[in-house]
C-alpha cells in the first residue's frame, strides 16, 4: 500500500492535477484497492468535521494580519528603518532583507507573503545603489523562508492540526532555530561579503538622531508580535484567539502608521479568502487520505516495512531528510509538507522520535524546498519583483543560504534541545 | 461566450469572497471582544463553537473563488515543457478530473446534511446549536463549488473544441505563482 500511495501521489502531481484533489484520488483510491469495508461512505462527515475546526481559523485570521500589513505600507517602513539599523555591517542592505524578513515572519506566519513583501520594497533600492543582484535577492527569497519558522507559523497551525500535536509548544519550538538561523544568515552575509566585497554594496552608518527617529517604525510590529506570542504564553488567548488579536493589531497600525482605506482592505479580504480556499482543500483532502490510510492498516504495514529496512533512528531520520531534500526540489512547501505527514510522521514517532522536534525539523527542510529549483516558489516570487536579470541569479544567490539551512537541520538532529529546550523550560 | 460566463462567474465569485471575508472579518471582532470580556469574568461563550462554523463556512464558500483565480496550488513540473494545444488538453483534463472529485464530495455532503435536518440534531456543546442551520449553507458552498467547477471544465471544453486552446490559459491555466501565497 505504501508503495502504492507514494507512487500514485508522484504521478498524479506530475500530471498537474491541484494537489487538494490529488488527495482525494488517493484516498478513494486507498478506499477502493485496500479497504474490506467501503471508507468513502464516511466523506461527508470527514469534510465536515475537517472545516469546522476552530484552531484551523487561525489560518484566514494569520493570512489576513500579513495581507494588512503588506498593503498598507507598514512594511516599506520597517525596511526604511532596519535600514537605518542594520546597513553599517559588511554587506549593507542585504542584511536589511534578512532582518525585515525575520521582523515579518514573526508577525505574518507566510513565507511566500514575507518574501514578496521584502522583494517588492528592496528591489529598487538595489539598482539604486548598485548591489551584486544575486546576493541581494538570493537573502530576500532565503530570509523568507524564515516565515513559517518563527511564530506565529500557518505550517506549524497545519503540523499541529494533522498530527493532533500542541500549537503552543510547536511555537515555542521554532522560536530558537528560527532565530539561531535569522543570526545564521546574517554572520553568512557578513563573512561573504567580507571576503568577497563585490558581492555587498557600501556600508552606511546613519546618524544616531536618524536611528533613533527610525525606531518609531519598528516598534508597532515589535508590540504586535508581543501581543500575539505573548497572550498565547499567559493563557488570556489559544493561538486562534490571538490570531484575532493580531488582526485587530495590524489594523490598528495600518490605520496609524499606514494607508488604510477602503481599496486596501478589499484587497486583502480577497487575498485572505483565495489563499484560505487553497489551503482548506489541502487539508481536507489530507485529513481524508490520512483517515482511509489508518483505517486501511497503515500502522501494521509501516510496522513491517520499518522492521524490513532494518535502519537504527538515526538512519532512518537521514533517509527522511534525503527524502525531503529531493521532494523539496519538485513539491512546493504546504504541499509537501500536507503529502508527507500521513505516511512519514507514525513511522518518525514509531523510532521514538519527539512529535514536536520532528515538527521543526519538517520546517527547515521545507523552508530549503522553498529555495530550491526546478520549484521553489519563493525564487519565483523574488525574480518576479525584480525588473531585470535571471532566475538563474537568484538560485545562485540562495546557495550559501540552503547550506546554512541544511546545518540547521543536522544540528537539530545532533541536538535535539535546539528546539525542544525552550517548550520544556517553560511546562 | 465562454469568456463572457467565466467574466460574470469571476464578478459573481469575487463578491462572495468579499463577503466571506467581511464574516472572518466580524468573527476576528467576536473573538477579541470574548477575549476583552473574559479579563471581567464575562464572556459571550460559544465563541470557539462559531469560530468552528464560520471556518467550515469560509472554506466551502471561498473554494470557487480560489478556483477562478488559479488560487489552488498544482505542480507544474511537466505541463510547461509542452506547447499551448497540449498545455490546454492537460488543464481540461486536470478540470474533469478536478469536476468528478468536487461533485462526488457534495454528493457525500448531503447525508450528514440529511441526517441533521431529518433527526434535528443539535451540536453537543453550551449552545446546542441546531446543525441543519450551519450544516445547510455549508452544503449549499460545496453544491455553488461543484456547479462552478462543472461550468468552467465545460467552458474550457468548448474553446478546446472550436480550436481556441489558447483562450482557456487565463482561467484554468498558469497559476499565478507570484501571489499564490501559502
Amino acid at each position: 500500500m505504501i508503495t502504492y500511495v507514494s507512487a500514485g501521489l508522484l504521478a498524479l502531481l506530475a500530471l498537474s492535477i491541484p494537489v487538494g484533489i490529488v488527495l482525494f484520488l488517493l484516498g478513494f483510491g486507498v478506499d477502493q484497492f485496500f479497504s474490506n469495508f467501503p471508507l468513502s461512505r464516511a466523506l461527508g462527515n470527514m469534510v465536515w468535521s475537517s472545516s469546522s475546526s476552530a484552531t484551523l481559523i487561525a489560518i484566514p485570521f494569520f493570512v489576513l494580519l500579513g495581507e494588512i500589513l503588506v498593503r498598507s505600507g507598514v512594511a516599506t517602513r520597517t525596511y526604511a528603518a532596519l535600514d537605518r539599523w542594520v546597513s553599517w555591517l559588511p554587506g549593507g542592505l542585504v542584511h536589511a532583507n534578512v532582518a525585515t524578513a525575520t521582523m515579518f515572519s514573526a508577525t505574518s506566519g507566510s513565507s511566500v507573503a514575507t518574501a514578496a513583501t521584502v522583494a517588492t520594497v528592496a528591489m529598487p533600492q538595489a539598482e539604486k545603489l548598485g548591489y551584486d543582484p544575486k546576493l541581494f535577492s538570493g537573502a530576500i527569497a532565503a530570509g523568507g523562508t524564515l516565515g513559517i519558522m518563527i511564530p506565529p507559523s500557518i505550517n506549524l497551525i497545519v503540523y499541529g492540526f494533522l498530527t493532533q500535536s500542541s500549537i503552543p509548544q510547536l511555537f515555542l519550538a521554532g522560536l530558537v532555530p528560527g532565530l539561531a538561523l535569522a543570526l545564521a544568515f546574517l554572520v553568512v552575509t557578513a563573512v561573504i561579503c567580507l571576503i568577497r566585497p563585490d558581492l555587498g554594496g557600501t556600508r552606511r552608518v546613519f546618524p544616531f538622531m536618524q536611528m533613533a527617529r527610525a525606531l518609531v517604525d519598528l516598534v508597532p510590529i515589535l508590540i504586535l508580535f508581543g501581543l500575539i506570542v505573548g497572550s498565547i504564553y499567559r493563557g488570556w488567548a489559544t493561538p486562534t484567539e490571538a490570531a484575532a488579536v493580531g488582526v485587530a493589531g495590524a489594523l490598528l497600525i495600518a490605520a496609524t502608521f499606514g494607508n488604510a482605506g477602503w481599496e486596501m482592505m478589499r484587497e486583502s479580504l480577497l487575498g485572505t479568502v483565495k489563499i484560505t480556499s487553497m489551503i482548506m482543500l489541502i487539508i481536507i483532502g489530507a485529513s481524508f487520505l490520512n483517515f482511509t490510510l489508518s483505517s486501511a492498516g497503515l500502522g501494521r504495514e509501516l510496522t513491517a516495512f520499518m522492521e524490513g529496512l532494518g535502519l537504527g533512528p538515526l538512519g532512518f531520520i537521514m533517509v527522511v531528510v534525503v527524502l525531503y531534500i529531493v521532494l523539496g526540489f519538485f513539491i512546493e512547501t504546504l504541499s509537501l509538507m500536507v503529502v508527507t505527514i500521513p505516511i512519514i510522521v507514525p513511522m518518525v514517532l514509531a523510532q521514538g522520535y519527539d512529535v514536536i522536534w520532528f515538527g521543526i525539523l519538517m520546517i527547515v527542510l521545507i523552508e530549503m524546498a522553498l529555495i530550491t529549483p526546478p520549484v521553489g516558489l519563493n525564487l519565483y516570487v523574488v525574480q518576479g519583483a525584480r525588473k531585470s536579470g535571471t532566475l538563474n541569479e537568484v538560485m545562485l544567490g540562495a546557495v550559501p543560504y540552503v547550506l546554512v539551512m541544511l546545518a540547521m537541520a543536522f544540528a537539530l538532529i545532533a541536538f535535539p534541545d535546539i528546539a525542544l529546550w525552550l517548550p520544556n523550560a517553560l511546562e | 461566450m465562454e469568456l463572457a460566463l467565466i467574466n460574470r462567474l469571476r464578478k459573481l465569485n469575487r463578491a462572495i469572497a468579499i463577503l466571506v471575508g467581511v464574516g472572518l472579518l466580524g468573527m476576528a471582532g467576536f473573538v477579541v471582544a470574548d477575549i476583552v470580556l473574559r479579563q471581567f469574568h464575562a464572556s459571550f461563550g460559544g465563541s470557539e463553537e462559531l469560530a468552528g462554523y464560520a471556518m467550515a463556512l469560509v472554506s466551502s464558500w471561498g473554494m470557487a473563488y480560489a478556483l477562478l483565480e488559479l488560487g489552488h496550488i498544482r505542480i507544474d513540473l511537466l505541463r510547461s515543457r509542452v506547447g499551448g494545444t497540449a498545455r490546454a488538453f492537460v488543464d481540461v483534463f486536470c478540470m474533469i478530473v478536478m469536476s468528478g472529485v468536487v461533485v462526488t464530495i457534495a454528493v457525500k455532503c448531503w447525508p450528514v446534511v440529511a441526517r441533521a435536518v431529518e433527526n434535528g440534531s443539535r451540536a453537543n456543546t453550551p449552545l446546542a446549536t441546531p446543525l441543519a442551520w450551519v450544516q445547510v449553507p455549508w452544503f449549499a458552498g460545496w453544491i455553488w463549488f461543484a456547479v462552478m467547477t462543472c461550468l468552467i471544465t465545460l467552458a474550457a471544453l468548448s474553446l478546446l473544441l472550436r480550436g481556441r486552446a489558447e483562450d482557456t490559459e487565463p482561467f484554468v491555466g498558469a497559476f499565478a505563482e507570484q501571489d499564490s501565497l501559502q
